[in-house]
């Protein structure tokens, strides 16, 4: 017993230094999923007011596989929270594992990588204190949202009963990600490997999910995304399901705990491989540096982004016959035949993929960010390096890494489907959406780098204004600042040149102020 | 016309961050060929001046020339004849040692196979095999400075370069800031430690929150060179305040301290000596005590 207080002397200390450190970055994060649970709740009701029109709502919810896929399907149709939350369910339940892993890594492998954990770890704090700190801090962050989630719709009117399991759920799911995170971190000895690693494990149980809700239902059992439908919320609850998400964070915990003890502070289990000696000859400019930056991530987004649209491809066909029944066939009609509801699918599937690749783009501009943060770029430019040439570089990987990602996410879309340049088609459509946020991220660099980490904040904002924005029916005005809405619905609506010419042409402006900006602003 | 023969020029420069004023006034001119220790303690200003030396900064007031030309403006044409030390190197984390100077050196419009970048790894025992988040502090800076050593070039501007690295690697580093020196290399060398530039420095400037306090050759800055001695003696105290060279006694029953210039050590010597000395310890002055110096010289 002595052994374990002994290791984790000093865990409240830092966790309260851990929460000071994520004063801002937590409750934001928490305050942005609460206010979407409660919008959501409290916009579904009025917007259905009768039983039938309900049914009606998700029936065609189910009848659409791209919206299965993203969302998985409402079990009991006739259940107001349950419609409600469709998105919150399995889509919003990411972005509470990833709370989780964001602040476990934050505090354990980033640490490690900046040398602060040996410095912590040569005072008088235990060995374990500070990953036993950062998972108290995940599993209070957790706790947290599936409470406030659950109180929300108490107050929006949902059934006690179901806003408790449905908030015990995100809960269940915020603890997941945390044993994921704690896991992952011990592989790797690079923090962004790491944060590579968690992030693949949290796309893939959920696309196994969505493949799941879709054709090979037994999938959705596996993987805790599936949980969060499964339990049934709403009616007749499934509340045992809720014991599967501690037993299998526990799980990942102890086995991250248990690697953790056998390792070096700073190392990986996954050994550190030695380097050429000498640089390649192409390896000479800012230009080739970035992408020589990018190089392992592009190649991981490009199998993940390109397994995903091979996976989503493949429903679209099938689509036709799955929804074949009497119930459907009015709405399937309705939206232009079979023919047209799989145009429509194209497009759901490409829009949701764009705004993942976008992350991509934001995720290179901040690292930008961060290497004038930590100096490289100042020894960059000490070279014979121009300014110009470190920002172009910047805005070639973000802008061309996600063009490049829309080429391969439509290219297997179509793979998968068996024919057809629709999905290309669709998949680049979405591209000049992407740039100008992409845009924007690098002004917001070109200003300061420090705030370069708004990047994230702007493409959540667009994301927010999508999903929820049509339900609280905002102003169009309002729904238009997220360049997403403009992007013709191709290839379910005819393709439209003004919006792609508006949005590109805006690229341009914005990326010409960015410049006139890092050109004239203090480095470092 | 006006012939540049000043590498560096610095005048009134004046730098913000905000309110506070980093820069105030600095001076500072390092002519071709010579070696400059430029002295401060942390904080004075020194970084600073260096990153808008480079053009990383914009000045907020005063001139500055480096090679006759704007740092601002022409900073890539400055860069290409020069090669810089930052006192804290940051290298790529998933870049090899080997593959980071190579860039670096390419960077600079060179070619590595051409330079002497295989007998700098050897001097410094340097593996350029492991990955750059693996290199402690001192290794990351042989990563710099292997690049900023390996090719001849105008200028080198080093900021503290000699951080980390133990007594034998600054041994190496030495060797190599002698052998430029030799090639006519002009140096800017900034350190917090007097001692560290006074081997090679031919002038030095000494700076203070962003402002100049003393600059000249070591001659002319002999003060600088005045040695703290302490002494316990046995015998009857001689009065040492005539003694030439030697100022600001002070006694303490059987001790006694004074500071004392080179030309004036042999007479203290002998006067302790006949004292009987018992112990005797003799320290070069801190930053601080020279600032202490400056100021009163200065009535500042």
């Amino acid at each position: 017993m002595r052994g374990v207080t002994d290791r984790l002397r000093g865990t409240g200390l830092l966790l309260r230094f851990a929460l000071r450190r994520d004063r801002v970055l937590v409750p934001v994060w928490v305050l942005l999923l609460t206010a979407t649970v409660v919008a959501s709740a409290a916009a579904t009701g009025p917007l259905y007011a009768t039983a039938g029109e309900r049914v009606a709502a998700a029936e065609a919810l189910n009848a659409s596989p791209a919206i299965v896929a993203l969302y998985g399907p409402i079990l009991d149709t006739t259940s107001l929270g349950e419609l409600s939350m469709t998105k919150m369910t399995v889509l919003y339940a990411v972005f509470v594992a990833f709370m989780s892993v964001v602040v476990v890594r934050r505090h354990t492998r980033v640490e490690e990588e900046t040398g602060r954990a040996e410095l912590v770890g040569a005072t008088a704090v235990g060995a374990d204190a500070p990953v036993a700190a950062a998972l108290l801090e995940a599993a209070l962050a957790s706790l947290l949202v599936g409470t406030l989630a659950a109180v929300g719709n108490i107050a929006c009117g949902l059934p006690a009963m179901g806003s408790v399991l449905f908030g015990a759920s995100w809960a269940g799911i915020g603890h997941v990600g945390a044993g994921i995170a704690v896991l992952s971190a011990q592989l790797s000895s690079s923090a962004r490997t790491v944060g590579f690693i968690a992030s693949a494990v949290v796309g893939v149980l959920y696309v196994l999910r969505a493949i799941g809700d879709t054709s090979a239902s037994w999938l959705s059992w596996l993987t805790p995304f599936g949980w969060g439908t499964q339990l049934s919320a709403w009616s007749e609850p499934r509340a045992w399901l809720l014991v599967g998400y501690p037993v299998l964070a526990l799980v990942l915990t102890a086995a991250g705990l248990a690697l953790r003890r056998r390792r070096d502070l700073g190392a990986g289990v996954l050994p550190d491989r030695p380097g050429p000696a000498r640089g390649a000859p192409r390896l000479g400019d800012a230009l080739a540096l970035v992408w020589r930056q990018q190089r392992t991530g592009l190649a991981g987004w490009t199998v993940g982004i390109g397994a995903i649209g091979i996976a989503m491809g493949s429903i679209v066909p099938g689509i036709g016959d799955l929804l074949d029944t009497d119930r459907t066939r009015p709405i399937i009609e309705a939206m232009g035949g079979v023919g047209g509801l799989q145009d429509s699918l194209v497009f759901a599937l490409a829009s949701v993929v764009a705004v993942v690749i976008t992350c991509f783009g934001i995720g290179a501009v901040t690292r930008a960010a961060g290497d004038e943060h930590d100096g490289r770029t100042e020894t960059v430019l000490a070279t014979a390096t121009s300014r110009a040439a470190v920002l172009v570089a910047v805005a070639s990987a973000a802008l061309l890494g996600s063009t490049w990602l829309l080429l391969v996410s439509g290219a297997a879309t179509a793979v998968g489907r068996g024919d057809g340049v629709g999905a290309v088609g669709a998949a680049l459509v979405q591209a000049p959406a992407v740039w100008v946020v992409l845009a924007v991220a690098l002004l917001l660099l070109s200003v300061r780098s420090r705030w370069a980490v708004a990047g994230w904040a702007v493409l959540a904002a667009c994301v927010t204004l999508g999903q929820v924005g049509a339900g609280l029916e905002l102003p169009d005005w309002v729904l238009g600042l997220s360049p997403f809405h403009h992007v013709p619905k191709y290839p379910a609506e005819a393709f439209a040149w003004t919006p792609e010419l508006l949005m590109t042409a805006l690229t341009a402006l914005v990326l010409g102020v960015a410049w006139t900006r890092y050109r004239s602003r203090d480095i470092g | 016309m006006e012939v540049v023969s000043n590498a560096i020029e610095v005048h009134d420069l004046v730098k913000l961050f905000g309110r506070a004023r980093a820069l105030d006034g600095l001076e500072l001119s390092v002519s071709a060929g010579e070696v400059h220790g430029f002295l401060g303690p942390n904080g004075a200003g020194k970084s600073t001046t260096i990153r808008v030396l480079l053009g990383l900064l914009r000045a907020d007031g005063g001139t500055t020339t480096v090679f006759g030309l704007d740092p601002w403006r022409d900073a890539t044409a400055i860069h290409r004849r020069l090669a810089y030390v930052p006192g804290d190197v940051s290298v790529w984390p998933n870049l090899s040692g080997g593959e980071t100077i190579d860039l670096l050196l390419r960077m600079r419009d060179l070619d590595p196979r051409a330079t002497r970048r295989d007998e700098l790894l050897q001097r410094f025992e340097f593996d350029p095999t492991k990955k750059g988040r693996a290199y402690s502090k001192g290794n990351r800076q042989k990563v710099a400075l292997v690049a900023a050593f390996a090719a001849p070039t105008d200028l080198l501007v080093l900021d503290e370069p000699t951080s980390g690295l133990d007594p034998l690697m600054e041994q190496v580093f030495n060797e190599c800031l002698a052998e430029r020196k030799a090639e006519g290399t002009t140096v800017l060398l900034s350190s917090h430690i007097l001692s560290e530039v006074e081997r090679l420095a031919d002038r030095v400037t000494i700076i203070r929150r962003g402002r100049t306090v003393e600059s000249g050759t070591l001659t002319e800055l002999r003060h600088l060179r005045r040695n703290r001695v302490r002494a316990e003696v046995s015998g009857p105290l001689p009065d040492l305040t005539d003694l030439a060279g030697v100022h600001d006694v002070e006694v303490d029953g059987r001790v006694v301290s004074a500071s004392v210039d080179p030309v004036g050590l042999p007479l203290l010597l002998k006067a302790l000596d006949a004292a009987g000395v018992v112990s005797l310890t003799s320290a070069p002055p801190t930053l601080e005590e020279l600032f202490l110096d400056a100021y009163r010289s200065t009535g500042g």
